[in-house]
This record gives C-alpha cells, structure tokens and sequence, in this order.
C-alpha cells in the first residue's frame, strides 16, 4: 500500500501565459505558462499543473541595484540589451524581468528612454519579458503607454500595480494586449480586494498575475511566506478571487544586513545563498515566478525547482 | 478524531472526586480536550476508556525528545498543517555528519564546529543542533571509536546511524545514556533494535520502503516498547521526500493514520541537492536533518530560514520600548521614532548602521504593530509620542527638538508638532532611503 497525500481540493490556479511568438504577432522565440495547479505545490505524482519558472531580474540604471550583484556583473550591467543578451545565452532564465529603475530616479526627464530600452532588450532576447514601470503618478501614464507600446504584441507582464496606482498600468495592459502585475502589502485580503477593483475596470482576471510582496528573509519573509500558502489554499478551496498565480522576488534578502556587510571574497556566494533560501520556499509556497538578481543563484533554483518536480514516471 | 470536552466527559465516572487534582469531572475533560493533562490521570477509568481517550487527545505528532542537558532538543508536538492556521511548535535539528571511516582529528574539529558556531538574531541563539555518526565500514569497534572521539569534544545530541544491531550496541556502549537517536529498525531486524532503544531508553527512528509498510513497522516497534519514533523518509528524490512528509503530516494530523503520527527525518545526502534538501525539510515537516557540515555561507541563510518559518505568526515579535543608539550619538544627532515591532526596529536599525550617521532610535509601544497597522489602529498617536519623549528623558539627551517620524506617520505629523513642541521631520516610507534622507535632511 503506497499513501496517497489527502486532498480535497476543487479548485484550480488560473493558466497564465506570457510572451507571443511571430504566429501570435510578437517576436519572442518561445512562451511560458504558469499556473494550472490543482494542489499544493510540488504535490502529486506527477504534480498538477505547470512548474515555477524563473525569472532574472536586470534594470536600465544600476545605480540603484544591489552592490554584490553589481560587483559580480562589473560592466556588464551598463546596457540593459547586452545584459539581457548575455544573461539568456549564459544562465538560461526562464524569463528576463527589466526594471526602469531609471525612472525612480528624482529628476526623471527623458520618456523617451523607456521605449529605446524596452525596444533593445525586446531586440536582445528572445525570452518573454516582464517590465516594472514607475513608480510617481507624474510619470505612469507616459512611462506605461511607451512600455505598451514597444511590446505591443509581445503580451508583456507589466508591473507593479498597487491599490492606489494601478490605472495606468491596467489601462496599458487593456490597451495594448499585455499581463500585469497585482501587489499587495503581504495581506490576503488587500490582495482579494485589489484583484476586484482590477475587474471592475474591465481587466479579465486570466491577465494578472499576484505579488504577495516578499519580505526579506529574516526580516519577514514568514510572512510573505504565509501569505502565499493563504493565497494558494484559497484558490484550491475555489476563492475565484485569488485563483491568479503568484509572483516573488528575491531583491529584498539582498538588502539585508548579513548579505550587505559580507566580506567581498564571500559575498557571491552569500548573495546565492539568500535568494535561493527566500525563493526555493517561494516556489514551494505556491509562487509560480521566481525572480532573482545574482546570475548564479538561477542553476541552484533550478535545480532545486528541477527536483523538487521530478518523479517517477511523471518525467520533469 | 480527536474528542471534544462533552464527549470525554460522557466517558468520565463523574464522580468529581478531585483524585486527579482537576476541581470536577467536567473541568478534567476540558484540560483533556486541549491535552493539557492525560488520561492516565484519573484513578477510576478502566482500561479500554483509558486507552481511546489516551490515543485521541495525545498530541496527533508524538514528541520526541533527543540528547541531554543544555543542547538536547525536542521535536513533533506538532498540530498544523500550515503555520499560519495555529504555529510550528518545535524547530528541526540539524545533525551534522561524521564517518567512522574519518581520523579522530577530523571528527573532533567537525564536532567543535558544530559545538561553537553561534548566530545571535532579535535577541535569540541560532545553533547548529548534533552529530550524525555514520558506520561505514560495518565495523563495531571503529563506531565505537568515532562516538567516543565525538564524546570527548562535545556534549551535544547525536543520531547513531548504523543497521547492524552488533555496530549499534557499540555506539551505545559509549554514548547510551545520553538519549541519542538509534538509526534504524527496518523489518529485518527492529526486534533487535527495540531492545536496544527499550535497554539503553533512547529513541529510534525507522524505515520501510513505503508509507504502508512503515506504519506497520510503527506499530511492530510500539508493541515491542520502542514508543519514540521518528519516520525516516529519506529519498533520493526531493520529490519523493516532499510528498512522503506531506502525506505523512495529513496522516497524523487528521489521525486517520495514528501510526504515522511521529516526528519525520530526512537524510539530506540522499538527494545530492543540500541546500535545496535543507529548505524542504525545514518548510515540510521534517524533525531531524542530517547533513554534511554546512558552508558558512548557506548556514545563516538555513538558521534564519529556519527561525522565520518557525516563529509564532499571531505573535509579533517585540523590542522593549526606549531609546536605542547607533553608533556614538552626540547631542546633535538625529532621533528616529518608530514602532517596537521588532522587524521594524531591525531593519531600521540595520539601514542605519549602514548609513554611517550615529543617531538615536526612539522606539514607542505599539504593542507590536508595525507602523502602518498602528497608525491605521490608533496605536500610534501624538499622545504616545508626547509620552515617550518625557518618560526617555529624550530632551535631555539632544541639544535640538527635531524628531524624524516614518514616512508611512506623515498623517500625524502636525498633531505630533501640536503635542510635543518638537519639529517633526517625515522621514522615508521604506528604512531603506534613510541614508539619502539623512544626507540631504540632516547636513
């Protein structure tokens, strides 16, 4: 007699899919799909639904990125295409996510920018794409209609909507045919309620994708954490309101004390070690997108991801 | 199923005779729902009464308890599948490995690593829990050697890892009294595994091939007095060993299957994936991991995990309200309010230091609220700021009365201006900007 885990779920996380080939009227070599599950992550011989993909994280001023990830990277991370480029051909990510962290600069003035950047990565990778925008009411709605309009085609996951600024990138999305990318401050119900604002502006559920916001690991991420399995166990319990599947990012633990103040013969592989710890239980909460920014941390996600789906019969 | 007060109280002889220290018949119930007291207690059950009720209000996950004194742990105890729906109770322990196949050098400095690495965070100890021995060469008197080359260094819990009663018994010659954990009875031989953990009172862990098997195997040993059990799921498969823990704690939980109500223990070798085995293990139900010594690097990382997922989440953890330096504050510093929701207090702290300005941290109470919940509650208010400002001697500390209040309190910073007399500075939503803040605020 082999047990079987007991399971009396009925529902189903949503199917999202991002990206669109020449035949769908875009340019990316491939698309990814998310979603799908019908069970706790990794659960189920094979488990239901399709595995956590990947995402790395790179932005258009790295100014404002983490000192180890920039350290490692050197020149690299100067242009944004380049550094999608290289990183698809090196560390195969599932997707590439630009941040425009150039427009959270104070004295933004140069819009145009957004297009000829989203444009260069567009050219440089062929991975489907996930954008964060701005994040100043002064700036969303020129900022957002050029990232629609670069990736018109492309179904684009944009970011990141919060109660409170989530117009101009919803009236992107509808616009121009793209997903989005719903935040709530690590609250399941602030999650639910910013999911039915989304739709009764006319945005389909099938087009968000949610960020529980993640915590730092060891300054909150139980939270997050918990959040997530909330989030999941809800949808499994059939909530169609919180049926989408969940974004996590990794860009807080590499803020925190432990991995900012290593020393610098240690700090790559401090850093690895934090993303992989924060995202590696993100996934086995119930993420469906795993972001990180250490190029390095994506074989051992990978791995880990890899394994934890695998099974006997049930192929990878 | 478990019982509910009304329908043990059905089973009591209601005599209210006080004989179990319990006022009524009804009270002892109700302590025994919520197994704060056993059946065994009461002097006047008989023995099939005593018996159900035993096996419906014991805790669904027996704990267990392993090594002795100061560094001894204790595992299962566990009633939840998720943490959120109540908590996760007792912690794993990470047990790091050593071979009887190694030279006493080597074992010695593994163990006194082990024994020595400390991590201090919100207050707390993060350590690494025991040693694995591991029989190699199937060998009594080299097992025998390596636990006594352990012995010398540490007194720390450890798991005797060797199949062969003959090799087992050898380790437990040397470190039986000392609770280790016997690894493992399979069907080929736990009647002479039982004896051994029944002679020398320690706990054993079991295996079987699968789910069914190993329930049967919990039984067999229960029966031969082996009573502390930990369910060793090891596979090569991280895939295997996820699903396994999980049926397993669904199992227990529910008590549809008693038999597999004990703590589970996960070898991480098997998976040739160490850091993502220790992940899964802490987040899936797992008591005791065994190990290789663990990079430094992934060791933070691991005992940080480890202590968030295992934190009570309906209890913020708390600072005790005051004034906090960072640095070497002058009377001209900057003072920070904030909240005694610990996380705030350490992240704030920890972009301070970064910051390079010695400052002062005012830490109000807000009953562990962070501050956008407390401002939202009411917890924060000028009054409390008025207060605290009084009751730290703050103005005797500064030569200035500028107060830097979070981004997320800009609300209440004219009622705080009102109030105090101090000028209020908004400081950034996020502790992260503090160091740009300061520069151009504070310069």
């Amino acid at each position: 007699m082999t047990m079987q885990t007991l399971a009396d779920w009925i529902g189903e996380v949503r199917s999202v899919t991002i990206g669109a080939t020449r035949a769908d009227g875009g340019t990316r070599t491939g698309t990814v799909t998310v979603g799908g599950e019908r069970d706790l992550s990794f659960v189920g011989t094979p488990p239901t639904g399709h595995r956590p993909l990947i995402a790395y994280e790179i932005c258009d001023d790295r100014s404002l990125w983490p000192a180890p990830v920039n350290r490692f990277l050197g020149d690299r991370s100067s242009d944004p295409g380049e550094w999608a480029r290289w990183a698809g051909q090196e560390y195969a990510p599932d997707l590439i996510r630009l941040f425009l962290t150039s427009t959270r600069k104070r004295g933004f003035s140069d819009p145009a920018s957004v297009t000829s950047t989203v444009e260069s990565v567009l050219q440089a990778t062929g991975l489907p794409l996930i954008i964060e925008g701005s994040n100043d009411p002064a700036l969303d709605s020129e900022v957002f209609r050029r990232i629609g309009e670069a990736g018109e085609g492309e179904r684009l996951l944009i970011g990141t909507a919060e109660a409170g600024h989530y117009r101009s990138i919803a009236a992107t999305a509808m616009a121009f045919g793209h997903l989005m990318i719903a935040q709530s401050p690590i609250d399941i119900n602030l999650a639910k309620q910013l999911n039915i604002l989304l739709r009764e502006i006319g945005l389909s559920y099938d087009r968000i994708v949610i960020d529980p916001y993640t915590g730092a690991l060891g300054y909150g991420f139980e939270y997050s954490y918990s959040v997530m399995e909330r989030i999941r166990t809800s949808a499994l319990k059939g909530d169609d309101d919180l049926t989408m599947p969940m974004i996590c990012s990794a860009a807080d633990s590499l803020t925190v004390k432990e991995v900012r103040e290593a020393d610098p013969s240690e700090s790559d592989r401090i850093s690895v070690s934090w993303e992989l710890y924060a995202m590696l239980p993100a996934a086995i909460a119930g993420a469906s997108i795993v972001c990180v920014r250490h190029p390095s941390t994506i074989a051992q996600l990978r791995a880990g991801i890899g394994a934890l789906w695998s099974s006997p019969g049930g192929g990878a | 199923m478990a019982l509910k007060a009304l329908d043990i109280y059905k089973l009591l002889p209601k005599k209210n005779c006080k004989e179990c220290g319990e006022p009524t018949c009804l009270t002892f119930a109700m302590k025994l729902a919520s197994g704060k007291v056993k059946a065994e207690d009461c002097p006047h059950l008989d023995e099939k009464v005593r018996e159900l009720l035993g096996a419906s209000t014991r805790p669904p996950v027996q704990k267990v308890k392993i090594g002795v004194g100061e560094r001894s742990f204790t595992v299962g105890g566990e009633i939840v599948l998720f943490r959120h729906e109540k908590a996760f109770f007792h912690e794993p322990g990470i047990m790091t490995v050593v071979s009887d196949k190694m030279d006493a050098d080597t074992i010695q400095e593994i163990v006194a690593d082990v024994r020595d690495h400390l991590m201090v965070r919100i207050g707390l100890d993060l350590r690494m829990n025991g040693i694995a021995v591991c029989s190699e060469g199937g060998s009594p008197s080299a097992f025998g050697k390596a636990v006594e080359a352990v012995e010398a260094v540490a007194d720390l819990p450890e798991v005797l890892m060797a199949e062969d009663p003959a090799v087992q018994e050898a380790g437990l010659a040397v470190c039986g009294n000392f609770r280790p954990l016997i690894h493992a009875a399979s069907h080929d031989q736990y009647r002479e595994m039982c004896a051994l953990a029944v002679k020398y009172g320690c706990p054993l862990a079991i295996r079987a091939p699968d789910l069914g098997s190993l329930a049967r195997l919990s039984g067999l040993c229960a029966a031969g007095g082996a009573s502390h059990l930990v369910l060793d799921l090891t596979s090569a498969s991280l895939h295997e060993v996820l699903n396994s823990a999980t049926a397993v704690r669904q199992h227990a939980i529910s008590r549809t299957t008693p038999a597999l109500g004990y703590p589970i223990f996960i070898d991480t070798r098997a998976t040739g994936l160490p850091d993502a085995a220790l992940i899964c293990g802490v987040l899936k139900y797992g008591s005791v991991l065994v190990a290789d010594a663990v990079p430094k690097e992934s060791r933070k990382a691991f005992l940080v995990l480890r202590q968030n997922i295992y934190t009570d989440p309906q209890k913020p953890i708390q600072i005790t309200p005051g004034i906090y330096r960072v640095g070497n504050p002058g009377p001209g510093a900057p003072i920070f309010l904030t909240v005694n929701f610990s996380l705030t207090y350490f992240t704030l702290q920890g972009y301070l230091e970064a910051s390079g300005f010695d400052s002062l941290m005012l830490i109000v109470d807000t009953e562990g609220l962070s501050v956008l919940t407390a401002v939202a509650a009411g917890k924060l208010s000028e009054t409390l700021v008025r207060d605290s400002l009084k009751q730290f001697g703050v103005p005797d500390l500064v030569s200035h009365k500028t107060l830097i209040i979070p981004g997320y309190a800009a609300p209440l910073s004219g009622r705080i201006e009102d109030e105090t007399g101090w000028k209020v500075l908004v400081g950034p939503r996020d502790a992260a900007d503090v160091a740009e803040f300061l520069e151009k605020e504070w310069t």
